[in-house]
């Protein structure tokens, strides 16, 4: 990795990851905070009683509102929680890569006597930074909230962590094929719509798939279907494989970026 | 120091450069001349190995410019045609990026380009005007001090004085011994500073002339505005090369043969007279077209 590079793309790409992170984290805050009212009213747990049980499944509320981490579960990393990081992984992989070639500023960036597979590793590592610093300021903010905010409840911290490590290896392999996309792609659009169209196909797989019993297979083929946080914060999950399967599909996906980007012709 | 053997990279449409074959030596300053779209930004590309040849090699100071293309970038300049920085960013901070990623030490040059180009390095880029853009483009590709200068269309945006400048700062480098390789599309502007040019056209190259040898060559469009038609009429029996007239207003094609044109115009009454701007097809017409018809 080059130095200089790294440390200039964090400082341009340093605002976004800090409000993605504090976005995240003020949101997580607030499913916490609202634990205790929820928790003690029973008007809701009748409520869902009430609800198809494909519908909760769907949404990640089948495990119900047993316990903090279970709501967490359900409430926040169901769904918000995909969707700011996916976010953050599709734009900030089309700006580190096919922007620069789109509009051809790589070019000074390769005119230095520095590899191409120097420089787009380089760029990953500023993708992946970002990544790891969203996840690890939430995760520190879900058990500084739960201790300071909610104490009478308890977050399962082992199992909580376990989920924020799922959820971080899931983001490593969609910002993998969104890094793949953008560094191999002429143009900024192109790549934008690939990373965006393969992220949202997924997860209509996943929720389809949650929701009708009979297409139930589709879920086989959503990268989502590994990311379960209701059945981690139950702790009856078996992490290893999901885990081995997520880390080899990200090493594979930016493997193959970096490799195809430092042989293809670019026109800039 | 520069060479090219055979070089040809052929697009899926059939377009590209052909069997591109020169040298430019050492100190020397060597002008790529061509319309738009003759190929020598693809050209260019293969030097600073962003493209793979299809066939035949470049090679800079004898480090082939694809293979070894890191080692070739540590020896050299690069002006890219069109300006698009990094963004978010000042313009200083682009340049301590690029220097960074050189691992420069001595930012002396750097800072004299700054101040002899008289630009504000620290404005973001997005709120740059393109000839700023293209004053921080000059100090990134000068600023390391290094032996070879590749410069896409290095004028373009930069107006005359700083385009004057720009020129000084070129023969400077070139009696420091530095190797300059500049394509353009405007002849004057590769006149003032090229020891040779190439010019290419459609991919081929059709002539790599001394550029006094170019400047004999090149025809340029006088209008010459005289007092009286008659004068004209008499004007169209001289040896002259008449290319048309209207009124008092007559265009005469010049080239080589200028002590004839001074000697045939002092039998009239010349009331005022302007060079013709052309385009670089124009000015070598002969030569586009007696290789075109080979062809």
């Amino acid at each position: 990795m080059n130095f200089a590079l790294y440390k200039q793309m964090l400082k341009v790409h340093g605002k976004t990851i800090l409000s993605y992170s504090i976005g995240s984290a003020f949101y997580l805050l607030l499913i916490v905070g609202i634990y205790p009212s929820i928790a003690d009213s029973q008007a809701m747990e009748k409520l869902l009683k009430q609800m198809p049980e494909q519908w909760l499944k769907a949404f990640g509320l089948n495990t119900g509102m047993g316990n903090l981490t279970e709501f967490v579960a359900g409430e926040y990393y169901s769904l918000l929680f995909i969707l700011i990081l996916s976010i953050y992984c599709i734009m900030t992989a089309n700006q580190l890569m096919a922007r620069l070639i789109d509009r051809g500023s790589i070019a000074y960036l390769l005119a230095t006597p520095n590899s191409r597979q120097k420089i787009a590793f380089t760029q990953a590592l500023v993708l992946l930074t970002g990544i790891v610093t969203i996840v690890f300021i939430t995760t520190i903010a879900g058990i500084a909230g739960a201790e300071w905010l909610v104490s009478d409840y308890s977050l399962d911290r082992s199992l909580f962590i376990q989920m924020n490590l799922v959820g971080l290896l899931l983001f490593f392999s969609i910002s993998g094929y969104s890094f793949f996309f953008s560094a191999i792609v002429n143009d900024e659009k192109q790549a934008l719509s690939l990373s965006a169209g393969v992220t949202f196909l997924f997860y209509c797989f996943d929720l389809v798939g949650k929701l009708a019993e009979k297409v139930e297979w589709l879920r086989n083929i959503s990268l989502f279907a590994t990311f379960q946080p209701a059945e981690i914060a139950q702790g009856n999950a078996d992490l290893l494989p999901v885990c081995i399967l997520l880390f080899a599909l990200g090493m594979i996906s930016y493997i193959m970026a970096i490799l195809i980007f430092s042989k293809r012709d670019l026109a800039i | 120091m520069i060479q090219l053997q055979g070089l040809t990279k052929v697009f899926p449409n059939g377009k590209g450069i052909f069997d591109i074959t020169f040298t430019v030596e050492k100190g020397e300053v060597f002008g790529f001349l061509g319309p738009n779209g003759a190929g020598k930004s693809t050209t260019i590309r293969h030097l600073m190995g962003f493209m793979k040849p299809t066939k035949g090699t470049a090679s800079i100071n004898n480090f082939n410019c694809w293979n070894e293309a890191s080692s070739v970038q540590k020896h050299i300049g690069y002006l890219p045609g069109e300006i698009s920085f990094l963004e978010g960013m000042t313009g200083f901070e682009f340049l301590n990026l690029l220097a960074g990623m050189r691992g420069m030490k001595n930012f002396k040059y750097r800072d004299e380009l700054i101040e002899r180009l008289q630009f504000d390095v620290h404005t973001p880029i997005r709120k740059m005007s393109k000839g700023m853009k293209q004053k921080v483009g000059i100090v990134a590709a000068f600023m390391h001090d290094p032996e070879v200068i590749i410069l896409d269309e290095p004028t373009s945006g930069l107006d005359p004085l700083m385009q004057q400048t720009f020129i000084e700062i070129v023969l400077e480098e070139k009696k420091k011994g530095k190797t300059f390789f500049m394509s353009s599309h405007s002849f004057p502007e590769i006149e003032r500073t090229c020891d040779r040019a190439a010019i290419i056209k459609d991919g081929r190259i059709i002539a790599v002339k001394n550029i006094h040898e170019l400047q004999s060559m090149q025809r340029k469009l006088f209008d010459v505005v005289l007092t009286s038609e008659s004068e004209v009429q008499d004007l169209l029996q001289s040896p002259l090369d008449i290319i048309s007239h209207n009124g008092n207003r007559v265009r005469i094609a010049v080239q080589g043969n200028y002590d004839t044109f001074i000697r045939e115009l002092a039998k009239y009454n010349v009331q005022s007279m302007d060079v013709h701007v052309q385009s670089l097809e124009d000015i070598f017409m002969n030569y586009y077209d007696r290789r075109g018809d080979e062809r």
